[in-house]
């Protein structure tokens, strides 16, 4: 049935035209944050692809070689395979690591009576300072003959100086991640365990659950989704890791704490082959793609989404 | 043939920078008041030395008051990480400072001054032979020099005589250094400071070895690998130099000076440009004296520094005529006195022992020691990779993870890239 057009073409006409009239001052309101996503995020991503396919040195002659960055990149380079190694082995360890810990002391703190706010402040601080100057401040801790080597020689702890052995230096890189980046996780799950109703654990621990059930069975379940986001950003975030391999060890010795950022920074700022820096960079995009797709797909099954 | 669209972009912009030097030529010829701004990068390390360039830039303002410089300066390892990205934004200065090791990977950006100097009657053979070589490339002179010098021992005379060691002198051998610095290594402080490239290259230069072949790097041949293993074993096996933790924007040469500068190591290798910091920042009496003798004597590098013309630069013949003065004798006495420059012009070389080698032990003897044995420094185009693998791959030698070999092998094979 069919109403009277007039009505209708007016109503329409009428929602029609604000509409039109909304979406055009949306645009206008997202305009400068569009284009400045265009200029300082699109745009330099696309000229980065380029760059990939060429062997721009800045001086000397430019040509587009294709693919040749990338099988250089996966064929050729010695050190390619340690440092992609490096760069998951070091986002294994310090994403587990960092998780444990965050989620352990935010449950320690939910359970205080008082001084919560104090201790989740004291433990925020390392997120305040800069990544490089903790880093450095590390680095004398760290350095031969250091606090560190002092603390182990008084408690004759038999492991050699950390920052100058291949096998050990990695560890003070997460060592000083660790010390920097927990505060941050411990806020995010503090905040939602906070979230969760107290009835529920009220009911499982008359229903006669452990303190291990309910944190299994009722208190993980629910801050999943938090959870989620907190492993996927810091997964991301421990994959490009620049600043404090930059900072306390440069890559060394050799390339035992070379990382795939470091690796980008060297290649494109110190030998100048900037091709060839942004093919490592695209393929650590590719890893980094690869790893979240994963973790969506995890998340089917592990997270919980309800009230 | 191959085309490329970076050549074509480059093609553009060179033909519109030489369309505006052609149409700007006609008003040079006429106008002679037009006031003109030069800009010129260079490194500093401290507030001295920027007021020590400044002072430099007015002596050509004072010379032709229609040429005015503006300085533009950066820290020495940031310096290099910056000139690159001034090559692709097309926004190099018109007067470009050059150090004689990487003048090669820069050689294709810079103007060069055989031309103007033939033409001007400009007497190149005033300065040191050495450090033009190392400033030219392909036969073309880069940049005019304003200091070099050969890399020689600093040493800390208080804490020789307090051990009661005799000083390093001309002719001493390593016997008579490993012996020196093994005495003055105890509790804590240390005899010798390890360094990055430059101070290997030196000791392996002492030994008889070489580590060019036909312009390509090559450190993997018997004798460098045995004077290589010869110098980190001076950490490892002997224990005179310390283990130090290089990162955090230092090379292992710039930690061995600072030690020696906190009075924590009695020994280190490095160059005459560094006697003015030290000689500021130090309590005890510095001294110089030649590197070591090895099997081949006591060989060492010569390095210094100088000033170019930029290709993209509008104002070639103002900075032709800037340079001139940068580089001239007076520029050279005032940078000799001030401890600034070991002069490249050789008549000038004389204000550096009157003034900044005052109060320091042996300056001349140490000088003119080190000078009968040097060598240019020649290097390849990709000397700055192959100066940050050596900073990569050296603490793995000198903590004995590595032999010498292994560690030499990595570096030729990644520089190779």
């Amino acid at each position: 049935m069919t109403s009277p057009p007039s009505i209708t073409g007016a109503v329409s006409r009428r929602r029609g035209g604000r509409l039109w009239y909304d979406s055009l001052s949306a645009l206008g309101f997202l305009a400068p944050g569009l284009i400045g996503l265009l200029l300082f995020l699109v745009l330099p991503l696309i000229a980065s692809l380029v760059l990939s396919f060429t062997n721009w040195k800045i001086m000397g002659k430019t040509s587009f070689i294709g693919l040749g960055n990338f099988s250089q990149a996966l064929t050729v380079d010695p050190v390619f395979w340690q440092v992609l190694f490096n760069t998951i082995l070091f986002t294994i360890e310090y994403l587990v690591l960092n998780i444990i810990i965050s989620v352990g002391l935010a449950l320690a703190l939910a359970s205080l009576r008082w001084g919560k706010q104090f201790f989740r402040l004291v433990f925020f601080l390392p997120t305040f300072a800069p990544l490089v100057g903790s880093s450095v401040v590390w680095l004398l801790i760290f350095t031969p003959g250091g606090f560190l080597d002092w603390v182990m020689a008084a408690l004759h702890i038999p492991l050699p100086n950390l920052i100058t052995d291949p096998s050990w230096a990695m560890q003070c890189v997460v060592i000083v991640s660790l010390w920097a980046g927990f505060g941050y996780n411990l806020l995010l799950f503090g905040a939602a365990l906070e979230s969760i109703p107290q009835q529920y654990l009220d009911a499982a621990s008359i229903d006669g659950a452990t303190g291990w059930q309910r944190f299994w069975r009722i208190k993980l379940p629910l801050i999943s989704p938090s959870l989620f986001f907190g492993i996927v950003l810091t997964a991301i975030t421990s994959l490009q890791v620049f600043d404090q391999v930059y900072a306390l060890t440069r890559g060394g010795p050799g390339a035992a704490t070379q990382t795939l950022g470091y690796k980008i920074y060297r290649d494109g700022f110190i030998s100048y082959n900037f091709g060839y820096a942004s093919s490592i960079a695209w393929i650590l995009f590719v890893v980094i793609m690869v790893l979240t797709a994963v973790q969506l797909g995890l998340q089917r099954k592990w997270v919980h989404y309800d009230a | 043939m191959h085309i490329s669209k970076m050549g074509v972009g480059a093609a553009v912009r060179v033909s519109v920078v030489a369309a505006s030097l052609l149409a700007g030529a006609s008003w040079i010829g006429q106008a002679v008041a037009d006031p003109v701004t030069l800009t010129w990068g260079m490194w500093v390390g401290s507030d001295a030395e920027k007021a020590a360039w400044q002072h430099v830039a007015d002596m050509v303002t004072a010379k032709y008051p229609d040429i005015k410089i503006e300085l533009q300066t950066a820290s020495w390892p940031d310096y290099w990480t910056k000139l690159p990205t001034l090559v692709a934004s097309n926004q190099l200065p018109d007067i470009v400072s050059l150090q004689s090791l990487r003048t090669p990977g820069f050689a294709s950006v810079m103007t060069p001054l055989d031309d103007m100097a033939k033409r001007d009657n400009f007497d190149v053979g005033a300065f040191d032979k050495s450090i033009i070589g190392g400033l030219s490339s392909d036969g073309h002179l880069l940049a005019l020099p304003y200091d070099f010098g050969p890399l020689l021992v600093y040493y800390n005379a208080d804490m020789f005589k307090k051990d009661n060691v005799p000083v390093p002198k001309e002719g001493w051998t390593e016997d008579d250094f490993k012996k020196a610095a093994k005495t003055l290594t105890h509790d804590q402080q240390y005899g010798f400071g390890i360094g990055g490239v430059d101070q290997v290259i030196s000791w392996i230069s002492s030994a008889g070895a070489t580590y060019l072949k036909d312009g390509n790097l090559d450190i993997t041949n018997d004798k460098f690998a045995a004077a290589f293993q010869d110098y980190v074993d001076l950490v490892g096996k002997d224990k005179v130099a310390p283990l130090q933790a290089a990162s955090g924007g230092a090379q292992l040469g710039d930690m061995a000076r600072g030690s020696f500068a906190a009075g924590n190591i009695a020994m280190v290798i490095d160059g005459p440009w560094q006697l003015i910091n030290l000689k500021s920042s130090v309590k005890f009496t510095i001294g110089l004296a030649p590197v070591p003798a090895g099997a081949a004597g006591s060989i060492t590098v010569t390095a210094g520094s100088g000033f170019g013309i930029s290709q993209t630069s509008q104002h070639k013949e103002e900075a032709w005529k800037a340079l001139q003065i940068l580089t001239g004798p007076d520029a050279e006495q005032y940078l000799a006195s001030q401890g600034r420059a070991f002069a490249a012009r050789i008549a000038d070389q004389q204000y550096w022992y009157k003034a900044a080698a005052v109060g320091v032990d042996n300056a001349e003897a140490g000088m003119n020691a080190a000078l009968k044995g040097t060598v240019p420094y020649i290097t390849t185009p990709n000397w700055n990779t192959v100066n940050n693998l050596f900073e990569q791959y050296e603490p793995l030698a000198l903590s004995g993870k590595q032999t010498g070999a292994e560690v030499l092998a990595t570096i030729n094979k990644l520089s190779a890239q």
